[in-house]
């Protein structure tokens, strides 16, 4: 687990910073470049002049002159290359890219109109539009080449157009990256927001959108709102008239679990134009812990109904995907299917894992897993490794 | 003359109370059977009335039953087909405009 | 008090379901539904009282998949609507795309005399009896008439290598053509591969043509189906199919068998035979009702019943086959899981409704005459010009589709309109085929309480609904014929 954001463990006093969001630079990644940069400086080093802002690790380094702050312990890996944001003072510290993770991935508001009984990040009604001006920023930043960037919430679809900016902003300062939002959908029941959002007109863009059921009574409880079924495929079935690109999302808990196959087969029937199915292990964060009773499962007790949902999809030529699962409580013969999905900041590995042949292969644990974890995490021998899938689901 | 020349070869006749039941949904059900026993219907105000002749050994007791399952899933899909005729044309509508499945209320 | 609700709080309240059109058959005591598409679910027979009577409660297990499966939703729902004219649409978009097959008999000669062929000549008279390159370009014009993107011609005689430049020339001018046409073109030779010399090897291979093969099953079998001189006919074709695997490759060579009556209890062999030389696939096929096979009475010979028990052998032992890790299809159930389980109509021309004449496919006959269908052109050899829609010398293609003899056949049978289909489950995964029902019983769509086409595909899709959903294994199998 690495911590994404903290309070400085100290700053310049009275500073008063004249922007939020700042690129990290150091003496080995030196650009031109002035504007919106923050070097950071090595202890002892001298301080180049010309810079908004400099990082330290130790107070004691600090810069004579301009605004500092010195990172909290748990800071100090930030880097160049790296993206931050900090409040006007310097005192609170956000980490908002990191240049060495594969999947970065932006926050921009934590509002919501859902209220999903798992939740890994629960919504909070208040005004915070400056998490979009930031994501506006950083993306101003960010090298041209940049590989790729996700964004999330939170539902990002409340912003309506500024979001549509946002991911226009997006394909042209970054033509390489693919893009992945994550959203519930339901604003694009609305086919001129689908249409909207088609202008975007960016092939690497990716919509990710969960369904928790194939009939509206299940999905609605699970996302407690009543409509949203019915919102959300008609927002599917617009985004795929208009030829977007999208991802369905099925997080697999209590509720969920049993209905598996019969989501696979709605999917399989009536989204097929979908590019593809995610089907993810539940992250013991936020409302998953208030609602631990009706939500925990533990996976091993499932595997029949990802088996059959598995097939039903990938049989089907639906690429079909399994997030978050740790391979030795998942059939051998998913293991093609499973992705190494958990971010590399949540990502976690047992005392099991050790003497484990898979481990490489291996997603292994959310860091809230602590929290409840099946009791039948273990080490594979080599030999269960090696062999292959006794069934074949297609690939 | 053995038992089984004798069933077949005897009509049986059928009564279905012309309230619940349409000539129509008899006629249908007669029709599926055309291969194994000939269905003769008389119409009435209170009552259908079907006599049953075997086409060849079919057992017609046996038949009799399966036609009265028959008649009354004949008289189910005439009164599916009459509730969602609507629906069904809605759809077609839908399937083959030019706007294509997107709902007009949701073209803003 | 907690912030969540319970699942109770989004049931649907109260019961105002509304039906959406569907349709049942019963199935030893369970009840078979399938919805506007075809998408099916069975059912209790309780399950379907519930159903039948129209008390369905406000949630229930049985609720919830109804709705899954768009049989019944609440009165304000729109997304049901919006994906049933979806899937709607998809299943239909082929028949935009007429007309896709385009057959050229380019000779009529063969040096095989099957008993139950019908159609060809031995002869040498090739005046008499070959397609003339004149002949052949109006084909062409015709074929590029079509508005299909993509369009298929294949070749067929008789023997059709047996006019190999007339294949050479049509196969040039069509790539000629098409490079201004742009459209998705492919050739296919449907031949006994006993005159398969290397250059006609060398020529498919640089022109990308399919070989589409007769193989009846073992040698005697074979040999004694399709008499030539030399008796060597499952010889050469067995040689023949090796070369076409090894020059232009596995997926360019399919066999077609005929089932005649000394077939019905070898199917283990038939299929054995299939997987020695390498094919990936068999295609159990019903004996046609046309050509000789009516003249010889082999066709009566045998009933619906005997082939069915004959199509159930033969695909359990392709699961078997499969289940030892063997990957092997049988493509008339391909077709049909294909339109049980996918939305995509694949097109099979004795499984469409409207009918595949003329639709799916024109032949075009050595002498110029046009036909609805293959078969359509075996009824006129015997005498019976009812499916010829035209000839090429007079005819344009909108003459052609717009012909009575097409019009005519195509209405009156059209499944959803005909009795008996109009209210059968298995509908959507049917055809009409008028030329079948013409050959058998005199009218386009026969009679179905008696028609064997009826009987026959009711029993096999039946059979493949059992399959799927009580045997894992079979239901894997078949998702995955479906989704190649």
């Amino acid at each position: 687990m690495i911590s994404l954001r903290g309070r400085a463990s100290d700053f310049g006093p009275g500073q008063h910073l004249d922007r939020a969001v700042w690129m990290v630079v150091d003496r080995d990644r030196l650009t031109p470049q002035r504007h919106g940069r923050a070097y950071k400086l090595r202890d002892c080093e001298e301080a180049p002049p010309g810079f908004g802002l400099y990082l330290v690790d130790d107070a004691r380094f600090a810069p004579r002159d301009g605004a500092w702050i010195a990172l909290p312990p748990l800071l100090r890996y930030v880097a160049a290359g790296d993206v931050i944001s900090a409040s006007e003072s310097g005192e609170h510290v956000r980490v908002l890219w990191r240049a060495g993770s594969p999947n970065n991935s932006v926050l921009l508001t934590e509002r919501c109109d859902h209220y999903c009984l798992m939740c890994s990040q629960p919504p909070k009604e208040r005004d915070d539009d400056w998490l979009l001006d930031n994501a506006a920023e950083l993306i101003r930043l960010l090298p041209t080449s940049t590989p790729g960037i996700g964004f999330t919430g939170g539902e990002p679809t409340i912003y309506g157009e500024r979001l549509i900016e946002l991911l226009r902003l997006c394909r042209n300062l970054l033509p390489d990256a693919g893009v992945h939002v994550l959203s519930n959908g339901r604003r694009f029941a609305n086919f001129g927001f689908a249409r909207s959002w088609a202008s975007v007109d960016n092939p690497r863009m990716m919509v990710g959108i969960p369904l928790y059921g194939a009939e509206p009574a299940l999905h609605d409880y699970v996302v407690q709102s009543e409509g949203a079924f019915e919102d959300t495929v008609r927002g599917i079935v617009n985004l795929g008239e208009v030829g977007q690109r999208i991802e369905i999302r099925v997080v697999i808990h209590q509720q969920t679990a049993p209905a598996l196959p019969e989501i696979a087969e709605y999917i399989a029937r009536n989204l097929p134009f979908v590019e593809q199915v995610a089907l993810m292990g539940l992250e013991m964060m936020g409302f998953a812990r208030a609602n631990v009773k009706d939500v925990w499962i533990d996976p091993l007790d499932y595997q029949p109904e990802l088996r059959e949902a598995v097939s039903l999809l990938a049989l089907r030529r639906v690429r079909t995907m399994i997030y978050n699962h740790q391979l030795c409580l998942l059939d051998r013969e998913l293991w093609p299917f499973a992705v190494r999905s958990i971010s590399d900041w949540k990502n976690e590995y047992h005392a099991e894992c050790t003497d484990c042949s898979a481990r490489d292969r291996c997603g292994g644990f959310f860091f809230s897993a602590k929290y409840k974890v099946s009791e039948s995490i273990r080490a594979i021998p080599a030999a269960e490794t090696q062999a292959p899938a006794l069934l074949s689901l297609g690939r | 003359m053995d038992a089984n020349e004798q069933k077949s070869d005897r009509p049986t006749e059928v009564r279905f109370a012309a309230s619940t039941t349409s000539v129509d949904a008899i006629q249908r059900a007669a029709y599926r059977f055309g291969d194994r026993f000939s269905v003769e219907l008389l119409p009435g105000v209170d009552e259908h009335i079907c006599i049953l002749r075997s086409r060849d050994d079919a057992d017609l007791d046996e038949e009799t039953e399966n036609f009265r399952v028959e008649v009354l899933d004949q008289t189910l899909r005439v009164r599916i087909r009459k509730e969602t005729e609507p629906i069904r044309t809605m759809i077609l509508a839908k399937a083959f405009s030019r706007t294509g499945v997107v709902d007009p209320q949701d073209l803003d | 008090m907690s912030r969540f609700r319970g699942a109770e709080a989004f049931a649907a309240s109260g019961d105002d379901w509304q039906l959406l059109p569907f349709r049942f058959e019963r199935l030893n005591g369970r009840v078979l539904v399938t919805n506007m598409v075809g998408e099916h679910l069975v059912l209790s027979g309780e399950d379907f009282e519930v159903l039948a009577t129209g008390e369905l409660p406000a949630d229930s297990d049985l609720v919830r998949r109804l709705r899954a499966k768009q049989v019944i939703k609440r009165s304000g729902e729109r997304a049901p609507l919006s994906l049933l004219a979806l899937k709607a649409r998809t299943r239909h978009a082929r028949l935009a795309e007429s007309t896709g097959l385009h057959i050229f008999v380019v000779s009529l000669r063969c040096e095989h005399s099957c008993p139950y062929c019908q159609v060809s000549r031995q002869s040498e008279d090739r005046d008499r009896y070959d397609m003339t390159l004149a002949t052949a370009e109006r084909g062409l014009d015709m074929t590029f008439r079509s508005p299909s993107r993509s369009l298929k011609i294949e070749f067929q005689g008789g023997e059709p290598l047996l006019n190999f430049g007339l294949i050479e020339e049509v196969v040039r001018q069509a790539e000629v053509r098409n490079r201004d046409e742009g459209r998705d073109l492919g050739f296919v030779i449907a031949s006994n591969l006993a005159l398969l010399s290397d250059e006609v090897l060398d020529f498919c291979a640089r022109h990308n043509i399919h070989i589409s093969t007769s193989l009846d099953g073992p040698a005697d079998l074979h040999n004694r189906n399709r008499p030539r001189p030399g008796r060597d006919s499952w010889e050469r074709a067995v040689d023949g199919i090796r070369r076409v695997r090894e020059t232009l490759g596995v997926d360019h060579i399919s066999a077609l068998m005929t089932t005649t009556k000394r077939s019905l209890d070898r199917v283990r062999d038939i299929i054995d035979t299939y997987v020695d030389l390498g094919l990936r696939g068999i295609f159990l096929r019903p004996l046609s009702p046309y050509g000789f096979a009516i003249k010889t009475k082999s066709y009566s010979a045998y009933d619906a019943e005997r082939w069915i028990d004959f199509y159930r052998e033969g695909l359990g032992y392709i699961l078997e086959l499969n289940r030892q890790g063997l990957d092997l299809t049988e493509y008339f159930s391909t077709v049909i899981l294909r339109k049980m389980l996918t939305n995509v109509e694949p097109g099979y021309v004795d499984l469409m409704s409207p009918a595949g004449i003329g639709i799916g496919a024109l032949v075009y006959n050595y002498d110029g005459s046009v036909y609805a269908s293959d078969e359509g052109r075996m009824l006129a050899e015997m005498g019976d010009e009812t499916f010829r829609l035209g000839h090429l010398e007079v005819d344009t293609y909108e003459s052609i589709m717009t012909s009575e003899a097409l019009l005519a056949p195509l209405e009156e049978s059209f499944a959803l309109s005909a009795p008996m289909c109009s209210d059968c489950a298995f509908e959507t995964y049917c055809g009409s085929d008028p030329v079948y029902h013409y050959a058998t019983s005199g009218d386009f769509l026969g009679r179905k309480s008696e028609s064997d086409f009826c009987r026959r595909n009711m029993a096999i899709f039946k059979h493949l609904i059992d399959l799927y959903e009580n045997d894992e294994f079979a239901r894997r199998t078949f998702l995955s014929w479906a989704g190649r």
